[in-house]
């Protein structure tokens, strides 16, 4: 059952957005329905799949030994799917008023419904090849989308994150191809390699693995491999919204936990070099990334660089290579993606009703756009931790997992966050006060705001859901941190 | 019965403050804005008499929502109500012509909201909640003029605070890791995993402690005091003043005597750490301000200095110097409102903003004056007013139990007030000796006059009554010292 189930989840979006492309569909009326009706297919079989029982595998072909096409359904990946089958229809529902204004609509969605699928193989892949060929597909599928304004900035960005996706993804090709050649490339909590065969060569493996994190690191864009993302805010703004800021990266992410914690092995990284420098680039990331953002004018760059730091969040939590530290990270997973996901909407929807891209053009929004600009207050307030939003949670949750390293490299981890958390409330509230409290030099622009409209429905009715979502996850935390604390010691 | 009163004291000014929005008329709002201040004050005053203990306690898992009440609660409760209270019907006739009067009494309400709820809170997450709070709600009441100098003031407010809140955050994991809890228990709770960990422990507190001074505005993080006060409307920069640096004060006397524990960090390099600042600032802050010719300016530098009186007393950790403090910190933020409120009144009735503009205006308005000259006197501590026995206090405390430390804080207490007395009297002699270009009566309406008046007599009364509230105090160190001895 599980595996049939798997492989709908699978095709469904797939086919249907490939459907898309064969036969165009011309008129906005039946082709929001088609992709609304398909996505709403996805996320309920999704959903079907993280709360069903048992793992059963999906093994669809073997291209040599060793190397299956296999899918399957484990903790970690029921969070991963559990986030993006929630957030997937939200966006949906948000892209049709935005791509209302935008021209392509046709192909926009045909990829953007078949990245749906990329996604959840990312999530239900069995074992690193079947991992690595999603993460190739998903660069290759995303790449229309980012190019989607086709003028020059976007085909530059579009270079710019083919490259380095492509370059990532060498590297962690050798990284597997080391697995493959020292262990098996299954996923297994705990490690997936040959005690034997690796005796004698920890310290190669250790590279090897550093190479895989690099590699997968690329998505999650870990200093110095962060350049596509601010680049690739050029795109529109529900792919900068759930692939920049959710989908994509998250796979970065989560690829890089699957070779932490089911193949190389916690317990051959730990205390060792390839710690280390697993927790020095995040660190260094996290406050990178901050203070970027601080810098930057330009709304949907500045959240672009937030996403930075806030990625390295989630890679410190996980290269702390305790349960605690899992924990943590796949909180903050959670809890970013959502927050991240509201400040993205709130730029779009800026964008689509104003044409507005740069924060000093915001003064007096604030009372054009209430409702978006109370979302994005929310969301800010998530980001940037004031308790008792989730974000305070996961990030308390991260630092108590590196103090508890009882390693100095734990408490720079901890510097890190403090200082960041610093930084992400400034960068936040430099949004928000000019919008909603305009100084008097700032008249002209207020008036030259005056005529802009709040988004329509379909956009609040978006900022709502996730508003109830992000109150939800905020004051569940409890509950939720015991489901994320079992999936971290491997109980689910 | 209690547990509403201490919630109804948290909520009511909250509601009323986002209700504040949805009433059009100017009238009817400020008719609830005084009610609101009002009850929320009796809430307080009735709880107080009630009793103390925990109030309501939601657990959320990591950590618990944990109200309640202790003395020291209940004293910075009744306190941030009553000032604000008359730092609000001041704002009335100050703002009177404002047409945001509506916004910058919501935020004024939202911020009394968060101060009951730090003055309630009964452990560091629910603390740190307000805390955070406090900072966001009350930087609107910075930059409510609205002009690009008090935006700029009012972002590095933001700054400061939430750098200091950092600061706090950082402590707060390692208090996390190294208490029993993070409740607020006198005497706190040091576990043997800090006692392990003794230097980690110490830079946490110190981190922890250090982030709280920033708002009480202690050196280094003072910058923000000097710069936020002029640009704010007057009201606003008397309850900055007054209230939200004490709001640091309450913080760094939780987090030292009820969180890592007063035994922990006596004879440390902390204790020395912070002292040595706390007495920095003291001189420096008075010095500054003998040295400013801005009037509120100059009133923010004193701010500076006397919050930084209260720390000297709570880093003695002696009973004799905690109840100095408690006492200094009442005596302080009912001095600095009136004298704010004085400054207020000033300007909206001469539009002059700086001191050597004000020469002969004491003639033209002596109610007022005469309240600042109460209010002068208490703050440079001249008996019988309230100043003189909380600066008693701290001098002698240290003295006693300080060893060189005490000597040097006693010295420092001494050249700050003459320094007090030479930044203050000058703008009473030279208002009220002598002639100036103000030739009609310039003296306020009630609204202003009346809370300068409740504040100057508070000022004589609680100096020539000293017993109650240094009854007060002195129970509340005296649980302090069973716990250390």
């Amino acid at each position: 059952m599980s595996a049939g189930l798997i492989l709908a989840a699978l095709l469904v979006p797939l086919l249907g957005g490939a459907a898309m492309l064969v036969h165009p569909l011309r008129d906005r009326g039946p082709r929001e329905t088609w992709v609304m009706a398909i996505t709403l297919i996805t996320s309920i079989l999704t959903v079907m799949l993280v709360t069903g029982g048992p793992r059963e595998a999906l093994e669809l072909l073997t291209i040599y030994p060793g190397l299956t096409f296999a899918f399957r359904v484990d903790g970690l990946g029921r969070v991963f799917l559990a986030i993006v089958a929630v957030l997937w229809p939200i966006t949906i529902l948000y892209s049709f008023e935005y791509m209302s204004h935008e021209h392509g609509e046709n192909r926009f969605f045909a990829f953007f419904t078949m990245t749906y699928a990329v996604v959840l193989g990312i999530a239900c892949a069995g074992n690193t090849f079947t991992l690595y060929f999603c993460y190739e597909l998903l660069t290759l599928c995303t790449l229309p989308l980012v190019m989607h304004e086709m003028d020059g900035k976007a085909r530059y960005a579009g270079r710019k994150y083919i490259l380095y996706s492509m370059t990532g993804a060498a590297l962690a090709f050798a990284a597997m191809v080391f697995l493959y050649h020292y262990g098996s490339l299954d996923f297994t909590l705990g490690g997936s390699l040959d005690a034997d065969k690796v005796r004698g060569h920890e310290d190669l493996l250790r590279s090897a693995f550093l190479l895989g994190f690099f590699g997968f690191g690329v998505k999650a864009a870990v200093w110095p491999a962060h350049g596509w993302l601010p680049s690739a805010s050029v795109a529109p703004t529900p792919v900068s919204a759930l692939l920049h800021a959710v989908a994509v990266v998250n796979s970065g992410i989560f690829a890089i936990l699957r070779i932490t914690y089911c193949n190389f092995g916690a317990a051959l990284l730990r205390g060792s070099f390839a710690q280390m420098v697993m927790m020095a680039f995040p660190c260094f990331t996290i406050v990178f990334g901050s203070a970027m953002s601080w810098r930057i004018q330009h709304l949907k760059r500045r959240l672009a660089y937030s996403t930075v730091s806030n990625l390295s969040y989630i890679l410190l939590g996980a290269s702390v290579l305790s349960s605690a530290g899992l924990q943590a990270a796949l909180l903050h997973m959670a809890a970013h993606s959502v927050f991240k996901i509201m400040l993205f909407f709130c730029a779009g929807a800026v964008l689509c009703q104003s044409g507005r891209e740069y924060i000093f053009e915001l003064p007096g929004m604030g009372r054009r756009m209430p409702v978006t600009f109370a979302a994005f207050a929310l969301a800010s307030l998530g980001l940037i931790g004031i308790p008792p939003f989730a974000g305070f949670f996961s990030k308390w949750a991260l630092a108590g997992a590196a103090a508890a390293m009882d390693s100095p490299m734990g408490v720079v981890g901890c510097v890190a966050l403090i200082v960041s958390a610093f930084l992400t409330g400034l960068y936040q509230v430099m949004v928000i006060v000019p919008a909603f409290f305009p100084t008097q030099d700032q008249r002209s622009q207020v008036r030259a705001n005056e005529a802009v409209s709040e988004a329509g429905w379909r956009m609040k009715l978006a900022f709502v859901l996730l508003a109830l979502l992000a109150l939800a996850i905020s004051f569940a935390v409890a509950p939720l941190s015991g489901v994320l604390g079992d999936i971290a010691i491997g109980r689910l | 019965m209690y547990s509403i009163l201490v919630l109804l004291a948290v909520l009511l000014p909250v509601v009323s403050g986002i209700c504040m929005g949805l009433i059009r008329t100017a009238h009817s709002r400020n008719i609830l804005f005084v009610e609101a201040l009002g009850v929320t004050l009796a809430c307080t005053a009735i709880a107080a008499a009630l009793g103390t203990g925990m109030a309501g306690a939601v657990d959320m898992g990591v950590f618990a929502f944990r109200l309640g009440a202790d003395p020291i609660s209940h004293l910075f409760a009744i306190l941030f109500a009553l000032l604000f209270l008359c730092a609000g019907v001041f704002s009335l006739e100050y703002n009177l012509h404002d047409k945001n009067q509506g916004r910058f009494n919501a935020f004024f309400l939202l911020t009394l909201g968060a101060m009951m709820g730090l003055s309630y809170s009964q452990n560091l997450f629910t603390f740190y909640l307000f805390y955070e709070c406090m900072t966001l709600m009350s930087m609107p009441l910075v930059f409510h003029e609205g002009t690009r100098e008090s935006m700029k003031a009012a972002l590095q407010y933001l700054g400061y605070s939430l750098f200091g809140a950092a600061l706090v955050l950082f402590g707060f994991f390692y208090a996390g890791q190294f208490c029993e809890n993070t409740n607020f228990i006198a005497g706190g709770s040091f576990s043997a995993a800090g006692q392990a960990h003794l230097p980690m422990a110490l830079a946490a507190a110190f981190c922890l402690m250090l982030g709280f001074a920033c708002k009480a505005g202690m050196v280094p993080l003072q910058q923000w005091l000097p710069v936020a006060h002029p640009v704010a409307p007057a009201p606003a920069s008397a309850v900055l003043s007054a209230c939200i640096t004490k709001a640091g004060v309450l913080g760094i006397l939780r987090s030292a005597c009820y969180v890592f524990g007063a035994d922990v960090l006596r004879g440390t390099w902390v204790q020395t750490a912070m002292t040595v600042l706390a007495l920095i600032t003291v001189f420096s802050g008075s010095m500054l301000a003998y040295r400013e010719r801005l009037l509120k300016r100059r009133l923010a530098w004193s701010t500076v200095s006397q919050v930084s009186y209260v720390l000297y007393g709570l880093f003695q950790f002696s009973a004799a110097g905690f109840a100095g403090a408690l006492l200094q910190a009442v005596f302080h933020a009912v001095s600095k409102t009136a004298l704010f409120l004085f400054a207020g009144a000033v300007i909206h009735q001469s539009g002059k903003t700086r001191v050597n503009e004000l020469t002969g205006l004491g003639k033209r308005m002596p109610v007022v004056y005469g309240c600042f000259a109460f209010a002068s006197l208490s703050l440079v501590g001249i008996p019988p007013f309230a100043g003189f026995v909380s600066k008693w206090k701290l001098a002698v405390g240290g003295l006693e139990t300080f060893g060189p430390m005490g000597v040097a804080g006693a010295a420092i207490l001494l050249i700050s007030a003459i320094l007090t007395a030479g930044y203050l009297f000058p703008i009473l002699i030279h208002g009220c000796t002598e002639d100036g270009d103000f030739d009609r009566p310039l003296e306020p309406g009630w609204k202003m006059r009346l809370p300068l008046l409740v504040l100057a007599l508070a000022l004589l009364g609680l100096g020539l009554f000293t017993a109650p509230l240094s009854g007060v105090a002195d129970a509340a160190a005296s649980i302090f010292q069973e716990v250390i001895s």
